[in-house]
């Protein structure tokens, strides 16, 4: 029978695949699948902007209208990546300014993005609807005025965690009057004040508007009047939740939340003062996604609130909070799927609140649908551990920072090699997971014995030798991206190990024990990664093979070595050995 | 001792043993040959990514060969960042992002300058501090020897803060008139409390005094 089936027949099937991975496998079936696909392939996701080049993804797929992609490697957001590293998103836009006029959509994460990239964003896509810029940097208010007056069908302006340089709050009043098409707006990581007016009129315009995160200097009294007017948000994000105490103010804010019959989301509240949380109370019992990370609220304000919510799934909070609060929200909150605890002092040298393993312990046992967690504290024990591995099998996120490093079991004073170690064996669907505390290289053959689904690791202070890292490249099978700081880990198990990497996303050390010498040759004989050196006390190469580089940062790419490297980054390559730079 | 490092097959998977998926394989062109002009047999060697060391597997012997290494091995130290006005701090520990660290800062510089933190139990609370919803001041009654200490963050009020003194120190209906509430602010003022909103008071108390109305104080 012949092979007749027409393409677009075939097309329109593969309308239904939105997975990268489907659409990869698809594309790996024969020569006309894999033309059929690219043409109609319309959202790329690329987890590391140096693994690909602009010219390749454009060449491949032609049609694209929605680019999401990461920069900066996550240990970025904690300083250990230094300024000017890379991750600059304009050769993307220029390329992409050419060949995609039809795109809608951009989502970059940890990107420098300036306000030349912007303004020929605003200027080139005709139809451009989406900006997520999540922890970028690079940008002024400038930027986004050009944004908010060129994007005529924007409905998505998100800047979420971004550092912008706040020249003026006026960027807002650069909305046209008839930009009706606004659905999410998120301003909260902006400091100046903007145009209230001109904000209260651009919600009021904008009837799609379900997504509205203020920054801090939206003050509280005004808050009730932009509420009004967008009765049908689901996501709101707070101003500062603080004004003197007035009971217009409290009554025409109690009115204003009892009317959002669809609001779900909570964000915010800079500043608390606890008496304006009653207004919100009406809309507790449909809320389910809570953000009090930045609110400096006592336990028992934080319980009468949380209580209340009681379809809660995520909920963000400071350890004020404290045990006993987190046992009424176990009590409490059945639905919980994900927990933050931020910590209210991470610098100081003794504990300011009673927060220990216990909340977590509690939290554990008694919300049955627990599977995200983040959590600071300045004890854990293993017995701890092993509870809430025992309680919360279904586990997919685990982050402990234990905030003094290296602290072991404050109950029998053991390293905590067999909490982890619980932890990886029961819960067998864990996806990420952060350790802390004391731990040796036992924890690591735990960890490379199975934790099988493990895609992302992050490791600091921690084991006693190469046998540590080895555990973990060569049994961790879904292993993509690894995070190592300050740990005794060398040369043998990463060069043992070198074919891993090739699988993986990408693999970070820093304060470790890697020699220069074995980064040339890791470089020289694997030429599908990129094996990058970062050293602030200038070339590697003025000093012995042996001595230890300060950052490794290596990556599988196909774009081959990168062009835009500061003079701290040497890439390790055949190439006369890293000694030309940039 | 020297690291020896070799070239050689990686430990993985036997390929090609089965029969059928060797005739498979040879049907199907990977995504290289087909796509990227790479020829079958160097497609296998692609495939075939070597270790650029052998992992010994005698553990034994490797412990004790990582012991000679780490003498000779430089010992990481902590990255320290000498930015900060007190101790020193390990860079980018705790892991928060930047916005968190400065939100942090703020809290710690209001905290000081409010009293919101317990100012006047340090040291002796022993395990755990006393948590940030606590507000312990010194309480001084003219005429009584031993000062007391109260948590003010349970109150709301003068009216329960009154009442709550009366209590501690006994003071009988009719000698409740001729004591007079005064605090020490942050200034180090000593000021009539109730000549202050509430509000005022509980951000600036430092310490408490119940003075007899004879007393003549000055602010």
């Amino acid at each position: 029978m012949a092979y007749s089936f027409p393409e677009e027949v075939l097309e329109h099937v593969f309308s239904f695949l939105s997975s990268d991975k489907d659409r990869n496998s698809v594309s790996l079936v024969c020569k006309s699948w894999y033309e059929i696909e690219r043409w109609c392939r319309r959202r790329i996701f690329v987890g590391n902007c140096y693994a690909v080049s602009p010219g390749i993804v454009i060449r491949r797929f032609p049609e694209v209208r929605a680019v999401e992609m990461k920069g900066k490697p996550h240990f970025a957001d904690f300083n250990l990546v230094p300024e000017g590293w890379g991750g600059y998103v304009y050769p993307w836009i220029a390329a992409m300014s050419a060949a995609y006029p039809l795109l809608e959509e951009i989502k970059l994460k940890r990107m420098v993005v300036t306000d030349e990239c912007l303004e020929l964003i605003s200027k080139s896509f005709k139809n451009f609807k989406v900006l997520v810029l999540s922890s970028c940097e690079g940008f002024t208010t400038d930027g986004l005025a050009s944004i908010a007056a060129n994007c005529r069908h924007l409905r998505e302006l998100d800047l979420r965690e971004s550092e912008v340089e706040d020249l003026s709050g006026h960027w807002l009043s650069h909305f046209p009057d008839n930009c009706t098409s606004l659905v999410s707006l998120n301003m909260s990581c902006l400091g100046s004040e903007v145009s209230f007016s001109a904000l209260e009129r651009l919600v009021a315009r904008s009837p799609n508007l379900r997504t509205l995160r203020l920054n801090r200097a939206v003050p509280l009294e005004k808050l009730a009047n932009l509420i009004r007017r967008a009765p049908q948000l689901v996501e709101l994000g707070t101003g500062a939740y603080s004004a003197e105490i007035r009971s217009d103010i409290l009554l025409n804010l109690t009115e204003a939340f009892s009317a959002c019959k669809q609001l779900k989301g909570l964000s915010g509240f800079w500043d608390v003062v606890p008496a304006y949380l009653p207004a919100m109370y009406s809309v507790c019992s449909g809320i389910t996604s809570l953000n009090l990370s930045y609110a400096t609220i006592q336990s028992f304000d934080l319980v009468k609130l949380v209580t209340q919510c009681r379809n809660l799934q995520r909920l963000w909070v400071l350890d004020y909070i404290e045990d006993s609060g987190l046992e009424a929200l176990a009590s409490s909150c059945k639905d919980l799927q994900e927990l933050r605890v931020f910590p209210s002092d991470p610098f100081g040298a003794e504990p300011n609140v009673s927060l220990t393993e216990q909340g977590l312990v509690s939290v554990s046992k008694g919300c049955p649908k627990l599977q995200s967690v983040l959590y600071f504290c300045r004890q854990m024990s293993n017995a701890a551990l092993i509870s809430i591995a025992k309680n919360r099998p279904k586990m997919v996120r685990f982050r402990l920072c234990i905030i003094e490093p290296r602290a072991p079991d404050y109950l029998t004073l053991e390293p905590l090699d067999a909490g982890f170690g619980a932890i990886v064996e029961n819960c067998k669907e864990l996806r990420r997971l952060s350790l802390s505390g004391l731990l040796t290289d036992r924890v690591f053959k735990y960890i490379g014995t199975h934790a099988k689904k493990l895609e992302m690791l992050s490791i600091a202070f921690a084991g006693d030798s190469d046998l540590g890292l080895h555990h973990v490249l060569s049994g961790c099978e879904s292993l993509r991206k690894l995070e190592i700081r300050d740990c005794p880990f060398g040369d043998k198990a990463l060069l043992a190990n070198a074919a891993k990497l090739e699988t993986m996303r990408s693999l970070w050390m820093s304060s470790c024990s890697v020699s220069y010498g074995a980064c040339k040759l890791l470089g020289q004989k694997m030429p599908r990664l990129n094996v990058e050196v970062i050293d602030e006390r200038g070339p590697p190469d003025s000093r012995p093979d042996s001595c230890p580089v300060e950052r490794l940062y290596v990556y599988r790419t196909v774009a081959g070595r990168r062009i835009d490297m500061p003079g701290f980054v040497w890439t390790m390559d055949d190439e006369d050995s890293g000694l030309r730079f940039s | 001792m020297e690291v020896q490092l070799e070239l050689a097959l990686s430990s993985g998977s036997g390929k090609g043993s089965d029969p059928n998926q060797d005739c498979d394989q040879r049907k199907k062109r990977s995504f290289e040959e087909a796509f990227m002009g790479v020829k079958k047999k160097d497609v296998d060697d692609l495939h075939e990514t070597l270790p650029l060391l052998i992992w010994d597997g005698n553990e034994e012997k490797k412990q004790q060969f990582d012991g000679e290494l780490l003498e000779q091995k430089h010992i990481p130290k902590l990255a320290i960042s000498n930015n900060r006005e007190d101790n020193f701090v390990v860079v980018g520990w705790p892991p928060v992002k930047s916005w968190r660290r400065q939100f942090c800062h703020q809290i710690s510089h209001r905290e000081c300058t409010t009293n919101y933190v317990n100012v006047e139990n340090n040291g002796g609370g022993g395990g755990g501090g006393r948590g940030s919803n606590s507000m312990y001041v010194k309480v001084k009654m003219e005429g009584v020897g031993i000062t007391r200490k109260l948590n003010l963050s349970v109150h709301r009020s003068y009216h329960s803060l009154t009442a709550k003194l009366i209590a501690m120190f006994g003071i009988c209906e009719e000698n409740v008139e001729k004591y007079k509430l005064t605090y020490q602010d942050k200034e180090g003022h000593w000021l009539l409390a109730r000549d202050v909103p509430w509000e005022t008071f509980i951000h600036s108390v430092q310490r408490l005094k119940l003075q007899k109305m004879a007393t003549t104080f000055y602010s």
